[in-house]
């Protein structure tokens, strides 16, 4: 809830706005109905002059003016308002997401949240808003009722009652269950569908398509079905609430008839009442379907409600002291990301500052942990990490650029994405990193040249390609430590060989750590570091350890390609 | 917009049922004005309410009637979309099996998969909503235009002169917005996405430093895109105004002439309440087609999509060979083949024999391997198999004998047992313990019972790849297709893995395309692919001493000038 509501405090007058106009929306088709009942009924008396009748003509003309404009500024109004809202529930995811991005593996799990936010927008013009005026329109009417016949309002306000609360939270209760069964079986059929997609080949191969398709259409029928018995509460529902609109028609009738025939009331007046149940019960329809989807939009707050509160204690920095002229130490450092697996063990190591050094090892060996904890990404549990002396703070990028696996280009042009590295930059500085990292003659040949927009997560750029743009990046950031975490996996050996040369070409006189399982380039390195079960288990030159080692020799006959 | 419509099977009856029933609710809409205006003018007449209880009754039957057809019509509209979306998305999914992984690859598996599943619910709303509404439109108004002008001339014919008015400014004012919208499309998408974009490229940014800062960004991108959104927005609701503008007006107007009619006694009040009630009628099934605009056009578009894969060329099986069990004898042939980046590849090959394709990334390598997996045809140049000349390989005889291990194998949720047996699922208990074993998953045979996939036990790259082997030897079927197995894992996995691997291309045809030049010394034959073009074969011998592109690509790996490798490779 403090996703919804806060923000409609916030946001006091507009929301007032809006309320108030869509009020008005409802109260002026009601008017217009009421004043042309009213007008008939007068000119059915047979006024003397027309003049009698000149106040509703009048009015007639005014309500159904008033009815299209203030529903037309409502509409924006609203709109307006919940892009507001839906700005400040972006910083604040925003706010809530960024320290905590180790914890996300991929950038699609962390845009999903985005989708939430947008959901979000729903509940607010479908259901708060709406609701929120019939309420008001609610209290209004039977107010005014009240004042002709307090009985007469009790009853009234019992239907709108039915109308309003009663349905639309009956409707929420019914769906509820069904929706989140839905919601189950959706995400398995997508993920089920994904997966046959990606491995057509081997269902085709194994000539069993046939046997995915009858068992994923039976899945499918489980959905149908459940699909098909809300639409037929829906349908069943609306019916009743026509019924019930039609019964408080009759019941206005018999009333207003009743107060007519007592002489309470001028029979004028028993048109106008009657029609105007038409509009008001119209209104009141809606809310019962938007009510429904609530287990939609309670699913997306839960999830930015998660997202919110394992949101990391700040870490409050001592400064510590360590050695002269070590870009990185890492002292005694034990870290685990579940206490189970323990990924770093008393892990001793430390750069000097312009060393090049090949971090090497199996996968899960804790590679990328070491990179993560360089950045203050993540905080070891017991040891010392120390970035040029002092633990990483908030302006690690100062010191730290990485290059990783998948640098995200940003859809942007070439120009900004590059200058993200230093925003201070000028276009002759971009051009120059462009052009250092061999990427500037296939940026001119491009028909827009540096303004080229990225498309869909930089998918215009190779491989090879989209690793330059950010190594040009990391060049105008202008730091003294490089980390490098196997920015070169899936491309081929040529490419690859090309790709270090100029990694290595333009960082030349930086610290570097190059995280890396192949071997490819390793003699260029000033050190090896082979990382094995949370500990450094070789360390030396290239040489040294091809002469001496007898496991860092056997992966480099593998590797080229020679046992 | 209801062009496409009747291509969808069985809709003829169903629209023939609907108007019916339109027909019949038109005239209960009709009673229920009818009676409702009788009940009033009575109960004005000063008769007491219970005198004229009847006719409420008759008004609220009639009332009942019309939302009961309403009720039943809307059954029928979900029936029928039910069930023709539900044939749409089966005769698209088997298409989609029938066009190959190439298809699925180039249209984006997470795009396809949306398309089936979201799509399919979307078509199925656009029926169930337009069908119902596309009716109404054209007999409820028509059905009390009638009878109002037969009722009352003047009221006729301001409904009749204002509906054209207000049909002709709601298009206006849409086209309008939509040029302004379109005008601005590209930028709007760029400030709709800035979002989803910031939060994919977190981690970037976090390196980067920029992280904190963006916050600003954000906000300052939220707020450009509410003022763009505003703009075009002020434009897009002027359509519905002018709906309701006009509607509303017309009702009002017609309000006052009969007022006027009555006081000049040429008009009876019975009359002039039914016309009043049923103006609003009138314009009700346009503005309803109004409402659900967007959910009617994304549902047509999806149904647009579905229809698209469907009409895609399918495979030409007219000209399907017989192949007995693949064997020393046999033959397959390439000769000038030419397809997507492939250009003139001629190659032979007999019997049972590995080979190796080898190749920078983009030199064609898949796009061979999905040629010989009859995911791809040739546009020119023909394929033989045992001389029978064929275009294409999606042949069943010749897919039935293949086993097929991609870089990222196919694993479903289930247990490990049952992701072994997928080319075989008859296999025993037994048997899949010794293909597991012999794949080197031997310390998982406790294991086979487990749940892996999705929601089960999560696999590293070198397991799954330890499956697709056990699922092979497992088949053991004669032809092989390897796509890049080992690139993406670390080296010792690799080694371990290829070991593992090894046994299983033993008497079997065997096709590997990788980029990692240790595989090659397994291969009898080595095909090096660049451009597109077949560059040179041979055995990695032969291909080291032509000193062509194979060597340059080893030369590569190793490093120009390194002697260590040398002296290394003289030891071996």
């Amino acid at each position: 809830m403090n996703w919804l509501i806060p923000y409609l405090k916030e946001h006091k007058r507009l929301l007032a706005a809006v309320i108030l106009l869509g009020s008005l929306t409802i109260f002026a088709a009601s008017a217009l109905l009421f004043s042309s009942g009213y007008l008939i009924s007068k000119a059915a008396s047979r006024p003397e002059n027309l003049l009698m009748i000149y106040v509703p003509i009048v009015l007639v003309r005014t309500f159904g003016i008033m009815r299209s404009v203030s529903s037309y500024v409502e509409r924006l109004m609203s709109h307006s308002l919940i892009l507001k809202i839906v700005s400040r529930m972006r910083v604040r995811l925003y706010e809530a997401i960024r320290p905590q991005v180790s914890r996300f593996k991929t950038g699609d799990a962390l845009g999903l949240f985005a989708d939430d936010i947008e959901h979000l927008q729903d509940v607010y013009i479908k259901l708060i808003f709406p609701w929120l005026s019939a309420l008001c329109v609610y209290a209004l009417s039977i107010t005014a009722l009240g004042f002709f016949s307090v009985s007469f309002a009790l009853v009234m306000g019992l239907y709108f009652f039915v109308f309003t609360v009663l349905v639309p939270l009956a409707s929420l209760l019914v769906m509820k269950a069904k929706q989140m069964k839905q919601k189950e079986q959706r995400a398995a059929q997508y993920s089920r569908l994904a997966d046959t997609v990606m491995g057509m080949g081997d269902w085709v191969f194994s000539g069993r398509e046939k046997a995915f398709v009858a068992s994923y259409e039976q899945a499918e029928k489980e959905w149908t079905r459940l699909e098909s018995s809300k639409r037929s509460f829906a349908r069943g529902r609306d019916l009743c609430l026509q019924l019930l609109a039609g019964a408080a028609v009759v019941t206005t009738m018999i009333w207003a008839g009743g107060q007519s025939a007592d002489g309470q009331m001028a029979p004028i007046l028993i048109a106008a009442f009657t029609l105007v149940l038409f509009p008001i019960t119209e209104a009141f329809l809606p809310l019962s379907s938007a009510a429904e989807e609530w287990a939609g939009y309670s699913q997306s707050l839960g999830r930015l409600q998660t997202a919110e509160k394992e949101k990391p204690a700040a870490h409050f920095i001592q400064p510590v002291f360590g050695d002269d002229g070590l870009a990185l130490q890492f002292r005694r450092v034990s870290f685990s990301y579940n206490e189970s697996e323990p990924v770093l063990q008393h892990f001793n190591f430390s750069a000097r500052a312009g060393e090049k050094i090949a971090v090497l090892g199996p996968s899960g060996a804790g590679k990328s942990t070491i990179m993560q904890l360089a950045e203050g990404l993540v905080s070891p549990q017991s040891g010392t990490v120390l970035v040029n002396g002092h633990e990483p703070d908030e302006y690690i990028s100062r010191e730290i650029a990485v290059l990783n696996q998948q640098p995200y280009l940003f859809n942007t042009t070439v120009m900004n994405n590059i200058r993200l590295g230093n925003p201070r930059a000028t276009d002759e500085e971009v051009i120059e990193a462009a052009k250092k990292v061999h990427m500037h003659d296939y940026i001119q040949s491009l028909p827009d040249g540096y303004q080229t927009v990225m498309q869909e997560t930089g998918s215009r750029f190779s491989g090879g390609e989209r690793q330059r743009i950010a190594l040009a990046r990391i060049l105008l950031q202008q730091t003294p430590i490089v980390i490098l975490d196997e920015p070169t996996v899936g491309l081929d050996p040529i490419t690859e060989r090309r790709l270090i040369e100029t990694v290595f070409d333009v960082l030349e006189g930086k610290t570097i750590l190059w995280i890396t399982h192949h071997l490819a380039g390793m003699e260029q390195m000033d050190r090896i570091v082979f990382l094995d079960g949370g500990q450094i288990q070789m360390d030396g030159t290239h040489e040294e350890l091809v002469q001496q080692e007898l496991r860092y020799q056997k992966l480099y006959e593998l590797d080229m390609g020679i046992s | 917009m209801g062009r496409d419509l009747f291509r969808y099977q069985g809709v003829v009856p169903v629209l023939a049922g609907l108007t019916f029933l339109t027909i019949a609710q038109a005239v209960l809409v009709i009673l229920q004005a009818k009676w409702l205006a009788a009940a009033l003018t009575r109960l004005f007449n000063g008769e007491a309410p219970a005198a004229v209880f009847s006719g409420m009754l008759l008004f609220f039957a009639a009332l009942a009637g019309r939302y009961l057809t309403g009720f039943f019509k809307q059954k029928a509209a979900e029936h029928y979309s039910e069930k023709i979306s539900a044939a749409l998305r089966h005769d698209v999914l088997n298409k989609l099996f029938s066009l190959g992984p190439r298809y699925a690859q180039k249209e984006g598996t997470g795009r396809l998969v949306t398309l089936m599943i979201e799509g399919t619910s979307q078509f199925r709303t656009y029926l169930d909503l337009f069908l119902p509404k596309m009716i109404n439109m054209m007999v409820l108004p028509a059905a009390i235009w009638l009878f109002v002008l037969w009722t009352d001339h003047t009221s006729g014919i301001i409904l009749a002169v204002t509906l054209p008015v207000l049909l002709v400014f709601m298009v206006l004012l849409g086209l309008a917005a939509r040029k302004k919208a379109d005008s601005q499309w590209e930028g709007y998408q760029r400030l709709a996405g800035h979002f989803t974009d910031s939060l994919r490229g977190l981690e970037t940014l976090t390196f980067l430093g920029r992280a904190r800062s963006h916050k600003k960004q954000i906000e300052h991108v939220s707020e450009e895109y509410r003022k763009s959104t505003m703009n075009t927005l002020k434009v897009a609701f002027l359509s519905s105004f002018a709906l309701d503008f006009f509607a509303m007006l017309s009702v009002a107007t017609v309000a006052v002439f009969l007022g006027l009619g009555l006081v000049d006694g040429k008009m009876a009040l019975l009359p002039a309440l039914t016309v009043l009630i049923l103006a609003p009628e009138y314009f009700l099934p346009v503005r309803e087609l109004g409402t659900d605009y967007h959910a009617t056009l994304n549902g047509q578009e999806a149904g647009r999509a579905m229809q698209e894969i469907l009409e895609k060329p399918d495979w030409d099986l007219e000209n399907q060979f017989k192949l007995q069990t693949w064997s020393d004898e046999a033959t397959l042939s390439l000769s000038k083949v030419e397809a997507a980046s492939l250009k003139k590849i001629s190659f032979s090959v007999k019997g049972r024999k590995k080979i190796g394709i080898i190749g920078t990334s983009g030199a064609g390598k898949s796009t061979l391997i999905d040629i010989l997996g009859g995911f791809l045809a040739a546009d020119s140049g023909t394929i033989s198999v045992n001389g029978q000349t064929v275009s294409h390989l999606h042949q069943a005889d010749w897919q039935n004998q293949l086993t097929y291990i991609p870089q990222h194998p196919y694993i479903f949720g289930g247990t490990l047992a049952d992701n072994i047996r997928f080319y075989k699922p008859d296999a025993s208990n037994e048997e899949v313990r010794k293909a597991a074993e012999k794949a080197g998953l031997a310390s998982f045979e406790d294991l086979l019972e487990t749940e892996i996939g999705e929601g089960g036990r999560r696999l590293s790259g070198g397991q799954m790849q330890r499956i697709a082997a056990a699922r092979a030897f497992l088949a053991d079927r004669p032809i092989l297709l390897l796509d890049e197995p080992t690139a993406h894992l670390d080296i010792e996995t690799e080694a371990a893995l290829k070991e593992s691997m090894l046994p299983l291309f033993d008497d079997k045809l065997v096709f590997l395309a990788t980029h990692r030049l240790h595989w090659m010394k397994e291969m009898d034959w080595i095909i090096v692919m660049e451009h597109g073009q077949i560059a040179e074969t041979g055995t990695h011998t032969e291909l080291l001493l032509k000193n062509g592109v194979y060597a340059s690509l080893v030369q590569a790996a190793r490093g120009d000038t390194h002697e260590l490798a040398h002296s290394i490779l003289k030891r071996a």
